[in-house]
């Protein structure tokens, strides 16, 4: 079994702000990033970095463009786990992830979602292996689990 | 100076077009602003669409404190740099998100210390120059990486040979 390659994507604003808290769970591994900001790059200097095209689902055209660069992204890379803090560009790579290259996966949900899940979220629980919120509240014995937060 | 960032995601032309007012009075006091995608151009302060990250923290770094929406991109970088930060939700009835998560977010924040909830643009301007005068602090920066306990989970899952 080869080793694992872990493909860490989150949208932009506080998405990768959340996700730049969680760099020292990398040390050491073979991790490249995707987010939306050109500029994200600079926070993860070591490793490499896609940008990609922020995408809301109304618009149909942006999000066959974001289709297409994610299936590059993960047949260059072939990433064996995928971990996200969201959102819906995120939910659609953890999809692909899984179709294509059966990776396993995990969905946090971004710790604004303190009540409810986020509608991405909510639909992300088909294909997370690992489904989790940042909110004590918002877990179940069903799912998702609680492991903690960002902050 | 005064900080006022929407964010990068959506615009937010409420909060830039309450404090272009609020700095239109208030000539003598440094204000500037991140507006993202808004229709609204601010004539008073200055302003960038968006910044990249490093001028961002600088201008974050430079500021006696910050007005935002209630984004946690925003509120967690605060926290980082020991801002204290006033916030004003996105209202979804009003789109200026595609859910009200912000109240919720708000909600949950508004008793830390050095962090301000205002819902409207009188308690906006009454604690930015309650602010100008004493703002209140967090306790301490915020540590720039995520609890060590939550770390070592997401670690467990990443280094895991189960697949």
């Amino acid at each position: 079994m080869r080793p694992d390659k872990i493909m860490a994507i989150a949208s932009g604003g506080g998405h990768w702000i959340e996700m730049r808290r969680l760099l020292p769970a990398f040390k050491d591994l073979d991790v490249f990033f995707v987010s939306i900001a050109p500029s994200a790059a600079l926070d993860v200097p070591e490793h490499r970095y896609y940008a990609i095209r922020d995408v809301s689902r109304r618009n149909s055209f942006g999000f066959f463009i974001l289709i297409l660069q994610l299936i590059r992204i993960l047949l260059v890379e072939r990433p064996t786990k995928v971990i996200t803090t969201g959102s819906a560009p995120a939910l659609v790579a953890l999809s692909l992830a899984k179709v294509l290259l059966r990776a396993q996966t995990m969905w946090i949900d971004s710790i604004a979602n303190v009540r409810v899940m986020s509608s991405s979220g909510r639909q992300a629980r088909r294909v997370a292996d690992v489904w989790l919120t940042q909110s004590p509240q918002v877990a179940t014995p069903a799912g998702p689990q609680h492991w903690g937060s960002v902050l | 100076m005064i900080f006022v960032t929407i964010g990068s995601m959506f615009p937010f032309d409420r909060l830039i077009t309450y404090m272009d007012e609020w700095a239109a009075a208030n000539p003598t006091v440094d204000v500037r602003a991140q507006i993202g995608d808004g229709e609204y151009e601010p004539r008073h302060m200055a302003f960038d669409r968006k910044l990249a990250q490093n001028d961002f923290d600088d201008v974050l770094s430079r500021a006696d404190f910050i007005v935002a929406h209630a984004g946690m991109g925003s509120v967690i970088q605060a926290a980082e740099f020991q801002k204290p930060i006033i916030i004003l939700p996105r209202l979804q009835e009003w789109g200026e998100h595609t859910t009200n998560h912000q109240v919720d977010t708000a909600n949950w924040l508004r008793d830390r210390p050095g962090i301000k909830l205002v819902e409207t643009k009188d308690a906006l301007f009454s604690t930015v120059e309650d602010w100008l005068v004493a703002p209140e602090y967090p306790d301490g920066a915020l540590s720039k990486t995520a609890p060590p306990e939550f770390i070592d989970r997401i670690r467990g899952f990443l280094v895991s040979k189960e697949r």
